[in-house]
């Protein structure tokens, strides 16, 4: 997009924001309160425990620390520990892409699970809702805990050629 | 491919024009301008609040950063179109644009409409707490970017945004319609700008 506006009609406007300070949209605000910046839709919510639930248990079946595998995907050990613990908390991109990296899933679709990115695919997140359920973090993942997460894996990787590490 | 436009600010002290760039995109170096040079300028004014003993309460709109959220959020904005103003070399102000919402105010009711999901100035650029901005129009040219980005969508100028309490005024006085705070945004206000208004807004002279 291209503007073709002269000198003078630029400064008349700059000068008429007077003592504004212009801002819009919850980022710019202050990012403080978790719980109340969160006005997703339920899913996004949902698909995000699963999220953290899958990045914890993908942790302890390769039989890494959370220091390991941030040192391994090359991530924020402090991030990490967030992503596993709290549900509201929304991934950066990079942290994403190197973790489907890392754990060779299809990155769109770990995207959609962050809530980075729309899950338009309702399937996916009554997948992820179902996984969360039969998972839980303890130290050992159980025989059903590696049943279910290999099963999500699968999921994820429906429809989507696998990335070649 | 990035579209570029020479624009004008003016230099907050003596109301000199200054050239500046439009860039319709954010990219690697206005996120690294935003560590390294805004969350820095930022941090300053908090420093500077505390010095002078200013109970957080008083704080301008509840400060109480959470540095890890607004750094993921703004990483975040790689992945969606948006808007940058750069002068002297530096990232002046941020904008990102949501094109699937739409209009609430009665006039366009249920029409899409161009979103403003973030427009921030640089911290040096702020007028609040009386401080004196480097320069001026920044605000005010991200969201011609936009109202003109949503007449070349179709939107006719169409454009809504959630309003920080500090620019509540700009933005009555520019012309938008005041649809109150919304519970859903922390109790921002949200404003529309109608098909009207952003014609005159986007008006050559």
């Amino acid at each position: 997009m291209r503007f073709e506006r002269s000198k003078e009609w630029w400064v008349k406007r700059a000068i008429a924001e007077g003592n504004a300070t212009i801002g819009a949209g919850l980022l710019a605000r202050d990012p403080a309160s978790e719980s109340e910046i969160d006005d997703q839709a339920a899913p996004r919510e949902e698909s995000r425990i699963a999220f953290g639930r899958f990045i914890n248990l993908m942790r302890r079946r390769h039989g890494m620390s959370i220091e390991k595998l941030a040192d391994a995907a090359k991530v924020d050990a402090s991030e990490l520990l967030v992503i596993e613990e709290d549900v509201h908390y929304v991934p950066g991109p990079r942290t994403v892409y190197q973790l489907a990296r890392m754990f060779d899933v299809p990155q769109a679709r770990l995207m959609q699970l962050a809530g980075l990115t729309a899950a338009n695919d309702a399937g996916l997140v009554e997948e992820a809702v179902r996984f969360a359920a039969r998972s839980e973090a303890v130290h050992k993942l159980s025989p059903e805990e590696s049943a279910a997460l290999s099963a999500f894996v699968a999921v994820l990787g429906q429809g989507e050629p696998k990335r070649s590490l | 491919m990035i579209d570029s436009s020479t624009i004008f600010l003016v230099a907050g002290d003596t109301l000199e024009p200054v050239e500046a760039e439009l860039r319709d995109g954010i990219e690697e170096q206005q996120l690294v301008d935003w560590q390294t040079q805004w969350q820095p300028a930022l941090t300053e004014i908090l420093r500077e609040l505390a010095r002078h003993g200013v109970p957080m309460a008083d704080w301008p709109q509840s400060w109480h950063w959470d540095w890890r959220q607004k750094r993921a959020g703004v990483a975040g904005l790689l992945a969606f179109p948006g808007f940058s103003i750069m002068a002297d070399d530096v990232t002046q102000g941020l904008a990102q644009v949501d094109l699937t919402r739409s209009a609430r105010s009665a006039e366009h009711q249920g029409k899409p409409l161009a979103y403003v999901d973030y427009l921030e100035v640089a911290p040096w650029n702020r007028s609040d707490r009386g401080n004196v901005p480097r320069f001026k129009g920044v605000g005010t040219a991200l969201l011609t970017a936009i109202a003109a980005l949503s007449v070349d969508e179709g939107f006719k100028g169409r454009l809504g945004l959630h309003s920080l309490p500090q620019a509540d005024d700009f933005y009555r006085r520019t012309g938008l319609i005041d649809l109150g705070p919304d519970a859903a945004y922390q109790g921002l206000r949200y404003f529309e700008m109608t098909e009207d208004r952003a014609r005159a807004f986007l008006e050559e002279e």
